[in-house]
Order: C-alpha cells, then sequence, then structure tokens
C-alpha cells in the first residue's frame, strides 16, 4: 500500500469536470513532482486527497485512509494549499499556536518550524505586515508542524523569492532523505525539475505521465538523434539489430538510446550513406509541452 | 472536542476582532444606561430590570458568532481550519461552544458594568434600585441569553458562508423583520429568536407586551431548539460544502 493513493478519482464543478479517472501512487523516500499547466486540476486532486473536496467517484487516500478518517492528520500529513490564507490580524506565532493547538501539536513545535522556516524574528508581527516570501514560509511552517510523513505541497514556491526556492529545494530533499513521502504541485516545470524523483504529469484533468522525471519526460532512453539516409530501412534496421530504438518520420530516422556518433558509425560499418545526421536535443521542458499540449 | 474548544478560544483571544465588540458593546450600554438612569424619573424594580436587559450584547455577540464561522471563509482560513479539524460536525460544535463562552464573557462584563453604573445613578437620585437577589437574577437571564445568541450566530455562519450576507441577514431579521411580524402577527412572532424569545427569558416584556410573549422556561426550551436546528442545517452545509 503506497502513503498516497490516487484511484480513478473523478470531480466535477457544476457540470464541469475538474479531474478524470486519475490514477497514480506517490512512494515514499522520494520527492514527487505533480505537473501540469494552470487549470490542470492539480489543487483539485490535492484538496481532494486532502479531503477538502468531496470527489464525485473514485478515492484519494494516504496508506489506504481518507485524510478525515486518519487518526492524527496533521501527524501524518502535513499539507500546503495554493490558496492558504491566515487571519491578517493575528500574528505568525499565533497562527501557529492554534494550529498546534488544534492538531494536538506540542508548543515547542511552533518555535521549531518558526527556526525552520526562518520566521523566528517576525513571529509576533500581525501576518497583514508581512510580505508574500514569508507568508510562503509561514503556511510551509504549518505544514511542518506535526512533523509529518506525508507532504503534500501545492504550488509551494509560490512568493518565494530565488533563494527562497532554493530552501525549499533542500528542505524538500531532506525531507524525502529521512524517508519521507513528498509530493509538490508546480505549473513551472523548471522551478521542481531539478529537485523531483519522480513526476506526474497531468492535463485537462487527466494523467498525462507517471513515474521517474527521466522516464517521463525523455532523457531516460540516454541520448537521441535524428538521421537522414539514402536508404533509412536499412539503417533501421542496423540500429534497431544493435539495441537502439527508431521511429521514422517521414524522410527522418528518429534514434533514441544513440546519440549523433553511434548512428555514424553504424552507417559506416553498415557502408550506408546518410543525406543529414544531428543530435536530437529535446528539452524536458519541451517533453513537459509535448505532454501537457496532446490531446487527451 | 475540547482541544478544538481550546484553539477556537485561542483565536477569539488572538485577533482584536474580540475586544474591539466588547469595547462598542460597553460604550453603547453604558451610554443608554446612564442616560436613561439619569434623566427618566418613572422608576419602578420592573423597569430598573428592564434597563439592566438594556444593553446591545444580543446584537453585538450574534455578530462575533456568525463572523467567527463565516469569517473562516472570507479570510479563506477555513483550509486550514478543516485540514486541522477534518471533522466539521465537531469543528462546527467546538465554535458552538466557544462563542457560547464569549457571548457571556461580554454579557458578564456589559451587564456588571451597566448595573454598578444604573445603581449608583439611581441611587443618587433616590431612586428604586434592585437588590442583590433580582440583580443576580437578571445577570444570570443575560448570560444564558448572550450564551444562546453565541451560538445561533455561529449556526447561521455555518448556513451563510457568505459573511456579509449573513451579517446583513441577522440585521435586517432583528431590526425590521421580528419587530415588524411582532406587531402584525405576535402569534406566530413569538416563537422567533432574535428578540421575542430573549426577551421572554429575560423576563422583561417591554417593548412588545401585547404581543404575549412566552414565559421564560418555554422560550428557553424553544431558544435552544433554534440553535440545535441552526446547527444541524450549518453542520449539514458545512460537510456537503468543497472547500475551494
Amino acid at each position: 500500500m503506497a502513503p498516497v493513493e490516487i484511484r480513478g478519482l473523478s470531480k466535477r464543478f457544476r457540470g464541469v469536470t475538474a479531474v478524470r479517472d486519475l490514477t497514480f501512487d506517490v512512494r515514499p523516500g522520494r520527492v514527487t513532482g505533480f505537473l501540469g499547466p494552470n487549470g490542470a486540476g492539480k489543487s483539485t486532486t490535492l484538496r481532494a486527497l486532502l479531503g477538502l473536496v468531496r470527489p464525485t467517484s473514485g478515492s484519494a487516500t494516504f496508506d489506504g485512509r481518507p485524510y478525515d478518517a486518519l487518526e492524527h492528520p496533521s501527524a501524518e500529513v502535513g499539507a500546503l494549499l495554493e490558496d492558504t490564507a491566515f487571519h491578517p490580524g493575528r500574528t505568525g506565532r499565533d497562527h501557529l499556536r492554534v494550529l498546534a493547538l488544534a492538531g494536538r501539536h506540542p508548543d515547542r513545535r511552533v518555535d521549531e518550524v518558526l527556526e525552520l522556516v526562518g520566521l523566528e524574528g517576525a513571529d509576533r508581527r500581525r501576518v497583514k505586515g508581512y510580505s508574500m516570501g514569508m507568508r510562503q514560509r509561514l503556511a510551509i511552517a504549518a505544514a511542518l508542524l506535526g512533523d509529518p510523513k506525508v507532504l503534500v505541497l501545492d504550488e509551494p514556491t509560490n512568493g518565494l523569492d530565488p533563494p527562497g526556492i532554493a530552501w525549499l529545494r533542500g528542505l524538500l530533499r531532506a525531507q524525502a532523505g529521512e524517508g519521507r513521502t513528498v509530493l509538490v504541485s508546480s505549473h513551472l516545470l523548471a522551478e521542481v525539475a531539478q529537485s523531483v524523483d519522480d513526476v506526474v504529469v497531468i492535463a485537462g484533468g487527466e494523467l498525462r505521465g507517471h513515474g521517474p522525471l527521466a522516464d517521463v519526460l525523455g532523457g531516460g532512453d540516454g541520448p537521441g538523434a535524428v538521421a537522414r539516409a539514402k536508404d533509412p530501412a536499412r539503417l533501421a534496421e542496423a540500429l534497431q539489430r544493435r539495441g537502439h530504438r527508431v521511429h521514422r518520420d517521414g524522410d527522418e530516422l528518429h534514434v533514441h538510446g544513440a546519440g549523433a556518433e553511434t548512428v555514424g558509425e553504424v552507417a559506416a560499418e553498415e557502408r550506408l550513406v546518410l543525406h543529414a545526421l544531428a543530435p536530437r536535443s529535446r528539452s524536458l521542458e519541451a517533453a513537459f509541452f509535448a505532454l501537457t499540449e496532446a490531446d487527451g | 472536542m475540547s482541544v478544538l474548544l481550546r484553539a477556537e478560544l485561542l483565536k477569539l483571544r488572538t485577533t482584536r476582532t474580540f475586544v474591539a465588540l466588547v469595547g462598542a458593546s460597553l460604550a453603547l450600554s453604558l451610554l443608554v444606561v446612564g442616560l436613561t438612569s439619569a434623566i427618566s424619573d418613572e422608576f419602578t424594580e420592573q423597569r430598573v430590570r428592564e434597563l439592566f436587559t438594556a444593553d446591545f450584547t444580543g446584537l453585538f455577540i450574534t455578530l462575533l458568532g456568525v463572523m467567527g464561522m463565516a469569517g473562516e471563509w472570507r479570510h479563506r482560513t477555513i483550509t486550514s481550519t478543516v485540514l486541522a479539524a477534518p471533522d466539521r460536525t465537531r469543528l462546527l460544535a467546538a465554535k458552538v461552544i466557544a462563542y457560547a463562552v464569549a457571548g457571556m464573557v461580554l454579557s458578564l462584563v456589559v451587564t456588571v458594568s451597566i448595573m454598578v453604573l444604573g445603581t449608583v445613578i439611581l441611587s443618587a437620585r433616590d431612586l428604586p434600585t434592585l437588590g442583590g437577589g433580582d440583580l443576580a437574577d437578571v445577570l444570570w437571564r443575560n448570560l444564558v441569553v448572550a450564551a444562546l445568541f453565541g451560538a445561533l450566530g455561529v449556526g447561521v455562519g455555518g448556513l451563510v458562508r457568505n459573511q456579509v450576507v449573513a451579517i446583513v441577514g441577522v440585521l435586517i431579521v432583528g431590526f425590521a423583520l421580528e419587530p415588524a411580524l411582532l406587531a402584525v402577527v405576535p402569534d406566530v412572532a413569538r416563537y422567533l429568536p432574535l428578540i421575542a424569545l430573549p426577551t421572554s427569558i429575560q423576563d422583561v416584556d417591554v417593548t412588545f407586551p401585547e404581543a404575549g410573549l412566552l414565559d421564560p422556561l418555554p422560550a428557553l426550551g424553544l431558544m435552544l431548539v433554534w440553535v440545535a436546528a441552526l446547527f444541524a442545517a450549518g453542520a449539514a452545509a458545512l460537510r456537503r460544502r468543497d472547500v475551494v
């Protein structure tokens, strides 16, 4: 049983389908990026997982149990949601004290998380005087209050400056390094690509890819090349015989698992004439766009 | 439940809303009681009882309860509140109790203050005042009504998520609808919770003597039914609602 399991999850809001038949697991000890463009259904999925939104069908569970059936929810799951807000007239410390009390966490945790997110000097100020970045750090502190085994963070980099984003990456890696499960959503691949192990890609409310980052968004099959040859069928056959994947697109052969040098050497060994040969460069970003822009 | 109750009470203590409402309610009540006891000459014991219930706590406490629940949506703190307490019925129950307690605290401060001021002024003018037993009787009735108003407000806030609509609704019912109904159809209006039933519990049938209000005990029972009904409706709405 995975720490986070989404099974056939669908959610409709007044006739509009936000999420359709979504199924994936999130593994422990890894940072999983939950990626998709704005409006893809990420927040709805996370809210369904956290019991804030009632699924139209399917389930979303932690170790097989829905969030509201967990014995000590905020000690098992720490969550930050995109629109997390605070009473403007309450201090950051008091906000955490209220949550600590409601979640049955010791008071010392308030000091610990304030220090962890770097807000210890501003904790007695009212939240209305906080910058966006400080509010986001406070929300992250709230998520960490129960020292949870699972972290669910919806667009946690919002409002953070570059040093803040780098700090968050380190925090997420450290959490996963301790064996915790980290699920972090973002509509900006670049912000999470450096820190995630696995990705779940959704668009239009549907799953578009799921697995290790390199496998889902390219790079997992090693280098690639694009070649044009006088006899493309023979070149393709020669490459496939050597274990490389090839698909033909008109005159071009797209080679997976072999770079331009290898393709050139194979062509020479087989005495095949090449008309063009270039390395195939497919950035993560391009692969992400290709996945998320494809028709459902 | 006890940690949720304590968390709700901590919420109340950590913003200025509660203190501001106590201050406003106290100032307004002292002004009215001070002026009335200084100017009016027609005081009987019953009239003094009425004076010591003529405060503004009911309105303020009801609005405090409304804001305690509907304000969670307004400030979008509902997400972290529900994450900390996923059982929404228990959450609403904790709020009902917390705002009942807050109502009693507010009423205690205001009632004792106006009793002291009114008694000092009336004594100085050689007009009738209430003895200790009667003052205690007025006090506990005020406290009970205040607790019920706090609970009622939370129920309304649970039912009507838009804080402005909920507040305006309470003001319209309390200041226009109920008084109008008491004047036109008292047989129906005497069962309503914002004026008729609290007045019955406080046993000061001054504004609508012709309406034939209920006796205090049945009024208290009926008021509890109103609170329970609003709680049930508010809890059902809260459980059903998506937090988006």
